[in-house]
C-alpha cells in the first residue's frame, strides 16, 4: 500500500513539473492556463490519491476527498474567469506564424 | 421566490449535519449540539433566497458522466504533456466557435466547465454577445468561445461527443428555461 501511495505521490509530481515547464516555455496567458489547468486536473488528483492510500480507511480521506471536489468545482470556474477578463481586456492570443 | 417547504429544510440540514459528523469526527455531546445547532440554522438562513429542490435522477446522472469526463481529462493531460515537453513545442492556439444546442442554461454551464477542465481547452465566453476588437470570430449568442491549445485538442469539443453527452444527462428533466 506505501509502495503504491508513493508512485501516485511520485505520478503526479510528474505532472506538476510538467505544469512548470510549461507555464516557463508557453508564449502567453492563455496557453499557460492550459499549462495550469494540467497541475490542476491530474497532478493535485494524483498526489491526493496517493495521500488518502497513505491514509488508509480514516475520516481524513472524507476531507481529502471534500478537497477534490471543491477543487474539480473551483478550477474551471477560475481559469475561466482569468481567461475571460483577459480576453475582454484586449490581449490578443498568440498565433503561429503561417510557415 | 419560491416558497420553500419545510421537509427539504430538515432534508438540507441532516445533510449538513451528516458532513459536520464525519468531518469533524468527534461524537461528545457539546460537537454533537453545536454541529446540529449550526447546520439547522445555515439549512434555515439558505431556505429563503435559494429555490433548491433535490433533483437526485440528475445528480445520479451527472454522477455517471463523471467517470467519462475523467477518461478525457487523462487523454487529454497525456496529450498537453507530450506538447510541453516536446523541444519543438508542437501548439498552434487558436479560438473556436463551440456550436450549442443545448439551451437550458445548466447544461451550458456543464459543458463549459468541462471543457475548461479538460486541459488544452479553455471555455473564453459563454453565448459572447460581447467580442474583444480585433478578433476575426463574430459574436455569436448561441456558441460558447472556446480557446485551444492545438487542433487535435479543438477537435475533441468541436465533433459534439461533449455536447450529446451532456444532452443525455439532462434528457429527462422538464425544461424550465
Amino acid at each position: 500500500m506505501e509502495i503504491l501511495s508513493v508512485l501516485f505521490i511520485l505520478a503526479g509530481l510528474f505532472f506538476l513539473i510538467v505544469a512548470a515547464i510549461g507555464v516557463i516555455r508557453l508564449p502567453d496567458v492563455f496557453s499557460r492556463a492550459h499549462a495550469v489547468s494540467l497541475t490542476d486536473s491530474l497532478g493535485a488528483f494524483l498526489m491526493l490519491v496517493g495521500l488518502a492510500l497513505h491514509e488508509g480507511l480514516s475520516k481524513n480521506n472524507l476531507k481529502i476527498i471534500a478537497v477534490l471536489a471543491l477543487l474539480y468545482i473551483q478550477n474551471p470556474v477560475i481559469t475561466h474567469a482569468t481567461i475571460r477578463a483577459a480576453l475582454r481586456a484586449g490581449l490578443k492570443p498568440w498565433r503561429r506564424e503561417p510557415s | 421566490m419560491r416558497p420553500v417547504s419545510s421537509e427539504f429544510l430538515v432534508l438540507k440540514a441532516t445533510a449538513l449535519f451528516v458532513l459536520w459528523v464525519l468531518l469533524s469526527g468527534s461524537f461528545d455531546w457539546i460537537h454533537l449540539v453545536l454541529g446540529g445547532v449550526l447546520s439547522f440554522t445555515v439549512a434555515w438562513i439558505n431556505s429563503g433566497h435559494s429555490p433548491f429542490v433535490p433533483k437526485f435522477r440528475l445528480w445520479g446522472n451527472i454522477l455517471l458522466y463523471l467517470p467519462w469526463l475523467f477518461l478525457k481529462i487523462v487523454q487529454a493531460s497525456l496529450h498537453m504533456s507530450k506538447l510541453i515537453l516536446n523541444p519543438a513545442l508542437p501548439i498552434d492556439p487558436r479560438l473556436i466557435r463551440v456550436e450549442t444546442k443545448l439551451g437550458r442554461r445548466a447544461a451550458v454551464v456543464l459543458l463549459g466547465n468541462s471543457i475548461t477542465l479538460t486541459p488544452g481547452t479553455i471555455t473564453a465566453e459563454i453565448d459572447h454577445d460581447i467580442v474583444p476588437e480585433g478578433l476575426a470570430i463574430a459574436p455569436d449568442p448561441d456558441a460558447l468561445l472556446v480557446h485551444a491549445i492545438d487542433e487535435t485538442l479543438a477537435r475533441d469539443v468541436t465533433t459534439g461527443t461533449l455536447e450529446a453527452k451532456i444532452a443525455e444527462v439532462f434528457k429527462n428533466e422538464e425544461r424550465r428555461w
